[in-house]
């Protein structure tokens, strides 16, 4: 009974898996990586042609790639059309970041990435032991999501993520929230809550979008009940990617938009590693 | 239009659909609307008769039509959507208010009485799941009448599925319901393989099944985990949490998806396994599933949680009947309705599936449906891993100019049935018939007579989707 249960769980293997491996991984996340050494000119056209969403785009008059992971909803299409130059990804640093870091962008001439001006991502343990120490509370709100997101930001909390090592916490009301972790696409109907539950948060306060849904509309953009990403309804702060993202994705997100959060001035290393 | 329409049953004006629905052994799975050549107006209904045949009845409409619900209230939310959507007037329904769009008022049932007082809850939730409004009206704890407002992830999906391209679509089908992602993949595929005679080659469709026990087996651990949960009960909601875990990373080693998205295509499934892999993965579904009957056996032994689950929430066998319920919910109500065993599709056509069902229809009864069923899922998965055919995993779907199919799964919630009609290469029109829109509708029935602070364990037993039915 209720004492099996318990003796069971003691006398089960340890599962967590140590922070060092879980920021930055996105295994089974399917957001695709860019190999330029790769890239064509033909290629690219393929892909972009075959992106349902707008995450692939030619720029410049097709001399540049651009791809946003703010839309990318991992369909895996790129992957089989793009040859040697489209991967399944096995990292990926943007999560937690702004929106135009979520671009990234190639030469296709010259095969080399152009790095943009945010996308300074040094998302080390070190720099995030820095910056972050404190509790953080996090209100979860869905505004219209698939539930795909919801089920994964449940898994946070599972043995093997265990959120709570990092002093994070999910509550019920946002009035004990300093961070908001919302999902989108924001429908219509879901806006005007999605607007009191902003008010209701006290300051300071961080909203963390989630999917690519909330950052960009993703595959719903231009649906004719929704009104788009969450940035159309309340300020946001850091955007997280994915179709859905991965506990990992979302773990080094929190932890990432952490590096913004207003008054958050570091603390010692050691208490944040695990 | 293409309705079958076999001698002796001749369908043909909405009287006589209506007329056939009182039949004990016809059930309304679903009815929606079309827009037809020349702006016409045509109204679909689906039925199911004698418990194994679908019948899809395709009449236009002019003017008023008389109510289904009136027959039968299972048709009472998909008239209202047929209403708002296709602005069909129909005479005789008890409550036509717009259930998609919230930019009218709402009028929620007053219950007046000494000591009545209104609880309002949602659509922000105090839990990681979606948002949907509950009006509950109380004397005390006690719960005297439900009502629900949901409808608050509309996203217009069915009509973003319109002008989409046939074999894209599964994408727009996986994210109708996150967590049910394959099985809308897969019924939405089915619809156009049975639109465009496409055969599935058997190893295709093992793989599929794999893939779909495999996602009833989440699901099902997931909710006794959030049963669990919901009682204060909180070490085998870790346990549940972890072996669901366990489950999820398998899936990524294998075939390089958590959630199993971007692998169903019309014709088949995209990734195939080496039979080491097989190998591998049916070892660590059995070993899941080990690990879940134990930890199930012991949560069944323990008196407070019995306590807690016996008696609550009652769903009647009559009013699961009323209302169409399927599912989990339909079966632990003594409904014995399963897609898999009464209209068999892809690889169980080959398969003497059971049936678990039982007569209580409370709580525990919900939760045992998922105990029993999370065996049989491991079982089905073993055996069709260890017995993999060889060949080809997908066909190549070549779609005529013109054609419409449907086609229905057993989702872990229920019967999830995709209708679609193609035109070009396109699709022109995508009904989806949700397990959850039928069944939220039972969820107030339920609650009568309980305390309000049992509902969130009633509630997670039915655990209906928000955006499933919302769309």
């Amino acid at each position: 009974m209720i004492f099996d249960l318990a003796a069971r769980s003691l006398a089960s293997a340890r599962v967590l898996i140590p922070s060092e491996q879980l920021i930055g991984a996105c295994a089974g996340s399917r957001m695709p990586a860019v190999n330029p050494k790769q890239l064509t000119a033909a290629i690219a056209r393929r892909v972009v042609e075959a992106c349902p969403t707008s995450a692939l785009q030619l720029e410049q008059s097709g001399e540049r790639l651009t791809l946003d992971y703010g839309e990318c909803i991992g369909c895996g299409r790129c992957l089989e059309m793009g040859a040697e130059a489209f991967l399944p990804a096995e990292t990926l640093l943007c999560c937690g970041v702004s929106r135009p870091a979520l671009i990234r962008r190639w030469d296709i001439e010259t095969r080399t990435e152009l790095v943009a001006g945010e996308s300074a991502l040094a998302t080390t343990g070190e720099e995030i032991g820095k910056l972050f120490g404190r509790a953080l509370n996090i209100r979860q709100v869905d505004a219209g999501s698939c539930n795909g997101c919801e089920a994964e930001i449940v898994a946070l909390s599972n043995p093997y993520y265990d959120l709570e090592r990092f002093n994070i916490h999910f509550v019920a009301s946002p009035k004990h929230a300093d961070m908001l972790l919302v999902t989108g696409p924001v429908t219509q109907n879901m806006a005007e809550a999605l607007r009191h539950t902003y008010e209701s948060t006290p300051s300071p306060k961080l909203v963390v979008a989630v999917g690519a849904c909330g950052c960009s509309g993703g595959i719903f953009a231009g649906g004719n009940a929704v009104t788009g990403a969450v940035d159309a309804i309340i300020p946001v702060n850091a955007y997280i990617p994915g179709c859905p993202p991965t506990p990992a994705m979302l773990l080094t997100g929190i932890l990432q938009a952490l590096r913004r959060a207003p008054g958050n001035a570091g603390c010692p290393p050691d208490v944040t590693h695990f | 239009m293409m309705t079958p329409t076999p001698a002796g049953n001749k369908l043909t004006s909405v009287r006589d659909v209506l007329a056939f629905l009182r039949h004990e052994h016809v059930r309304l799975v679903s009815i929606f609307g079309s827009i037809e050549e020349g702006a016409k107006r045509c109204v679909h209904y689906i039925l199911e008769v004698d418990g194994r045949e679908y019948r899809v009845v395709s009449l236009p409409v002019e003017g008023n039509i008389p109510s289904a619900t009136t027959v039968t209230p299972a048709a009472a939310w998909y008239e209202r959507e047929l209403h708002e959507l296709y602005g069909v007037k129909i005479n005789g329904h008890p409550n036509l208010q717009p259930l998609l769009s919230h930019a009218s008022g709402y009028h929620f049932l007053q219950v007046d009485g000494p000591g009545v007082c209104e609880v309002p809850v949602g659509p922000v939730h105090a839990g990681i799941i979606e948002p949907g409004h509950f009006r509950f009206s109380v004397v005390g704890d006690t719960v005297l009448h439900l009502e629900l407002r949901h409808f608050y992830t509309h996203k217009g999906t069915e009509k973003l599925f319109e002008g989409a391209p046939v074999m894209s679509a599964p994408m727009l089908a996986e994210s109708v319901s996150g967590d049910n992602c394959f099985a809308h993949a897969v019924a939405y595929c089915q619809a156009v393989e049975s639109a465009c005679g496409v055969s599935v080659p058997p190893r295709g469709r093992a793989l599929r099944l794999v893939g779909l026990e495999l996602e009833r087996m989440l699901a099902h651990i997931a909710d006794l985990g959030a049963l669990c949960g919901d009682v204060a009960f909180a070490v085998p909601a870790a346990y549940t949490a972890r072996i669901k875990e366990l489950l999820l990373q398998a899936s990524t080693r294998y075939f390089g998806t958590r959630c199993w998205r971007g692998l169903a295509v019309p014709g088949g499934i995209k990734r195939n396994l080496s039979a080491e892999q097989a190998r591998e993965l049916s070892q660590v579904v059995a070993e899941a599933a080990r690990d879940f009957a134990e930890l199930s056996r012991l949560v069944l032994d323990t008196p407070s949680l019995l306590n807690r689950f016996e008696s609550t929430g009652i769903l009647s066998r009559e009013h699961a009947r009323a209302l169409g319920v399927v599912g989990p919910a339909a079966r632990a109500s003594g409904l014995k309705l399963d897609v898999r065993h009464d209209h068999p599709y892809g690889a169980y056509r080959k398969l003497a599936l059971e049936v678990p069902h039982y007569p209580q229809g409370d709580v525990l009864a919900r939760a045992r449906i998922r105990i029993d069923e999370t065996a049989i899922s491991a079982r089905l998965i073993g055996e069709t891993l260890d017995a993999l055919p060889a060949g080809a995993i997908s066909s190549p779907v070549t779609c005529p100019a013109a054609a419409e199919g449907f086609s229905a799964v057993e989702s872990p919630r229920g019967e999830l049935l995709y209708w679609i009609r193609i035109q070009d290469g396109c699709l022109r029109r995508c009904h989806i018939k949700s397990p959850s829109f039928q069944n939220w509708p039972a969820l107030p029935l339920a609650m009568p007579g309980n305390i309000i602070a049992d509902f969130p364990v009633i509630n997670k037993s039915f655990n209906l989707s928000y955006s499933g039915c919302d769309r």
